[in-house]
């Protein structure tokens, strides 16, 4: 896998990012096997896919650009309601419903971010929680089309026709979960190949020393603005998955609370390794669907954990792995 | 001196030991009992500004499982209630359900005081075949134009709840409304149905959609007191009726205007300042009924048990447990197909309807037909719960019409 390619500490030249990518994907092509014993269900992995796929894409931008969104959610929402509305209105096709997802979420970025790509710093994450909350007010009062605050809802997936073989995606959760973890494999992938590229270097150059780089005569903006509107198609795709996952989209998967969800998810997992997002992501789900079942006060749990990775690992989870000091 | 190898390694340790906390606060996996219990999971908004009535509703649920789990369960099995906190959030309560079904496997699920959630998780419960009821989510689809053969409601629609107030609304203070109104599922089908009896009776309106957490109502207000209404109908829920009542009391509006709406619920009049608690409003159950003794015995109950009075929303909860019961002894099956045929056309014994008059599942489209109390809201008289007076009792038919009008087509599965 290019994962191991493309970690942060690939100088070090040991075979540790490939083990991380072995037992990664080990674990995850296992999990409908274990995951009942631990008294989890399948959908509980689909969404740690969904949400881990958001955080990686949202991550090409955090930890491999350096530059701070806080409205991604809003991308992820895009994607869903792109497939939503192609489901229920277009045409009852799975691909087609995951590449509008994509086009619409990704488009969006990319149009945005030609107006924001100047921006740095606290100016640059104020302006994507605006647009994120255009897009949020834009879902929740466009009530014909998107069911309003209730969501989008009267569609679903539809059965995967591949040749003579049909994949029954809408009644196997086995299946879906496979088909899910499919898509992640290519994105992530494509992500890694992106990463270990030149391109991906000279993202990492402007992460390091913007101003160095920019001496070196690289186009910065240019550079910020195709990171950023890649991020974008990513989590769109991640957002349409999640509204195959649910047959549902609503608006709070624009909402900037989503957003710091999934930045929460980044920086517990650790946004200096490729996987670490995924591995945030795997931590919040979990916490989130089992401490809330025990008590209403989930979140304060959450907010705890966080608290306390950011205090004692402040690379996060797999962060800890790496060695340096790299801050 | 602590040098910086004995952080490194202490930093491994605690990471260690926070995998294993983590490891251990994976979901457990439940152990085997004698006898398999009956699985009903329920959905609602435990935290968020409908949690006071959530919790209500499960508090009701859970009085009636210990009550059947002391006598012989459901066919012989004790009942086991899971809850789930959907947050008000339908993206989360769609999970919870989906978590529900797929990882504890219950046999029934009940849910979702936030009408859009019960919607939506109705479509789930549908795909998967489980059977569902809707204690307390209002919106008509629910058992209307979207109605499913596996989704009963006990709470009444929006239709039946403003059909039952409209018309003494305009009859005691005049034809000029103005709707207060949370912008999702359950407050555009409320302000549709009250618009459409209002109409009907000559009358006139301004109406403000508010989102369905909104505290802040004073430029609403304004609005309203620049309109001059006969009646002002607060049809917001749960915390954010609260509020609202709180700030048009603070600003004095309760001397231009009267009071109304569908709901007060007794969770809500309890909660506001004693100028607040009036108007004319519709209770879907009420704890005082002389004339009916099976109430009288269910409140002292319920009181023993729990040290308070039950509201609609405790009264939502003891049915929904009670009408699996009654099904699953009716059908003697706990399989979502037959649980559905048996649920249709029953009637409620006179210990679990708690009011007079016939109460049964409408087989036509799965909604429950009780009466509607209608009456006024008033600062506590003898009891701290004493705060509303019925004066007159709707038949749930009169108030929902014929079944042809709720755009219901029953499909049961072949």
């Amino acid at each position: 896998m290019t994962a191991a390619t493309v970690s942060p500490n690939t100088q070090t030249g040991t075979a540790r990012p490939w083990l991380t990518a072995a037992i990664v994907w080990a674990l995850l092509l296992t999990v409908p096997f274990w995951l009942p014993m631990l008294g989890g269900y399948t959908a509980l992995a689909a969404r740690v896919l969904v949400f881990g796929l958001a955080a990686m894409s949202f991550n090409l931008l955090l930890g491999f650009t350096g530059v701070m969104s806080f409205g991604h959610a809003a991308y992820f929402g895009l994607g869903a309601y792109g497939a939503g509305l192609t489901l229920k209105y277009i045409a009852a096709s799975t691909p087609l419903a995951i590449l509008a997802g994509i086009l619409l979420g990704g488009l969006a970025g990319t149009l945005f971010g030609l107006f924001i790509v100047r921006r740095r710093g606290v100016y640059f994450a104020m302006v994507t929680v605006a647009f994120g909350q255009i897009a949020f007010y834009v879902a929740y009062s466009w009530d014909s089309l998107t069911g309003g605050y209730d969501g989008l809802r009267g569609f679903s997936r539809a059965p995967l026709h591949l040749g003579p073989l049909t994949l029954d995606i809408v009644n196997n959760d086995k299946i879906f979960y496979y088909f899910l973890l499919a898509v992640f494999a290519i994105a992530t992938g494509l992500q890694g190949l992106l990463l270990a590229s030149p391109f991906g270097r000279t993202l990492l150059a402007i992460r390091e020393n913007e101003r160095r780089a920019r001496f070196l005569g690289i186009p910065v903006e240019r550079h910020i603005w195709m990171s950023f509107s890649i991020s974008c198609c990513f989590t769109a795709l991640a957002g349409a998955l999640y509204a195959l996952l649910n047959n549902f989209a609503d608006p709070m998967g624009l909402h900037y609370s989503l957003s710091g969800e999934i930045v929460i998810m980044a920086v517990m997992g650790g946004m200096r390794a490729f996987w670490g997002p995924l591995a945030g992501a795997a931590l919040f789900v979990i916490l989130q669907d089992t401490i809330s079942s025990m008590t209403v006060n989930w979140m304060s749990f959450v907010g705890l954990i966080f608290v306390l990775v950011v205090l004692f690992f402040p690379r996060g989870m797999l962060g800890i792995f790496q060695k340096g000091t790299g801050k | 001196m602590i040098s910086s190898a004995h952080i490194a390694i202490r930093r491994r340790a605690l990471l260690k030991s926070s995998l294993a906390i983590t490891a251990l606060a994976a979901p457990p996996i439940i152990a085997a009992r004698g006898e398999t219990p009956v699985r009903i999971g329920m959905v609602d908004p435990l935290t968020g500004i409908l949690s006071a009535l959530a919790a209500s509703e499960v508090e009701g649920a859970r009085y009636t499982v210990d009550l059947l789990n002391k006598r012989n369960g459901i066919l012989g099995r004790p009942i086991e209630l899971l809850v789930e906190d959907s947050a008000n959030d339908v993206g989360t309560g769609v999970q919870k359900t989906r978590k529900l079904i797929e990882r504890d496997k219950v046999d029934v699920v009940f849910g979702d005081v936030n009408s859009g959630i019960a919607y939506a998780m109705s479509q789930v419960t549908n795909e998967l075949k489980v059977f569902q009821i809707v204690p307390g989510g209002h919106t008509d689809p629910i058992t209307g134009t979207d109605c499913k053969w596996n989704v009963f409601r006990i709470c009444n629609t929006t239709s039946m709840d403003a059909a039952a107030v409209t018309g003494n609304l305009v009859k005691r203070f005049g034809k000029k409304f103005f709707f207060v109104t949370p912008d999702y599922a359950y407050g555009h089908t409320l302000q549709d149905r009250f618009v459409k009896n209002l109409k009907a009776l000559g009358g006139e309106f301004q109406a403000e959609l508010l989102p369905i957490n909104t505290s802040e109502y004073s430029a609403t207000l304004i609005k309203a007191k620049a309109y001059k209404p006969d009646v002002l109908l607060n049809n917001m829920g749960g915390l954010a009726q609260i509020n609202c009542m709180k700030q048009f009391i603070q600003f004095g509006m309760q001397k231009e205007m009267a009071l109304g709406g569908a709901l007060y619920e007794l969770e809500s009049i309890k909660s506001v300042p004693k100028d607040a608690q009036a108007g004319t409003w519709d209770m879907e159950w009420w704890w005082n009924q002389p004339n009916v003794p099976e109430v009288a015995t269910f409140v002292g109950d319920f009181r023993k048990a729990t040290g308070k009075t039950p509201s609609a929303r405790h009264w939502f909860g003891y049915v929904a447990v009670q009408s699996v019961r009654l099904a699953a002894e009716k059908a003697k099956s706990l399989e979502g197909p037959k649980l559905a045929l048996a649920m249709e056309d029953m009637d409620l014994p006179p210990d679990v309807a708690l009011q007079p008059g016939r109460v049964y599942y409408r087989a036509g489209d799965h909604q429950l037909m009780s009466n509607i109390f209608v009456g006024d809201a008033h600062p506590p008289t003898g009891s701290p719960d004493d705060v509303f007076t019925v004066t007159s009792v709707v038949p749930g038919e009169t108030a929902a019409g014929p079944v042809s009008e709720t755009g219901c087509k029953m499909v049961h599965p072949a």
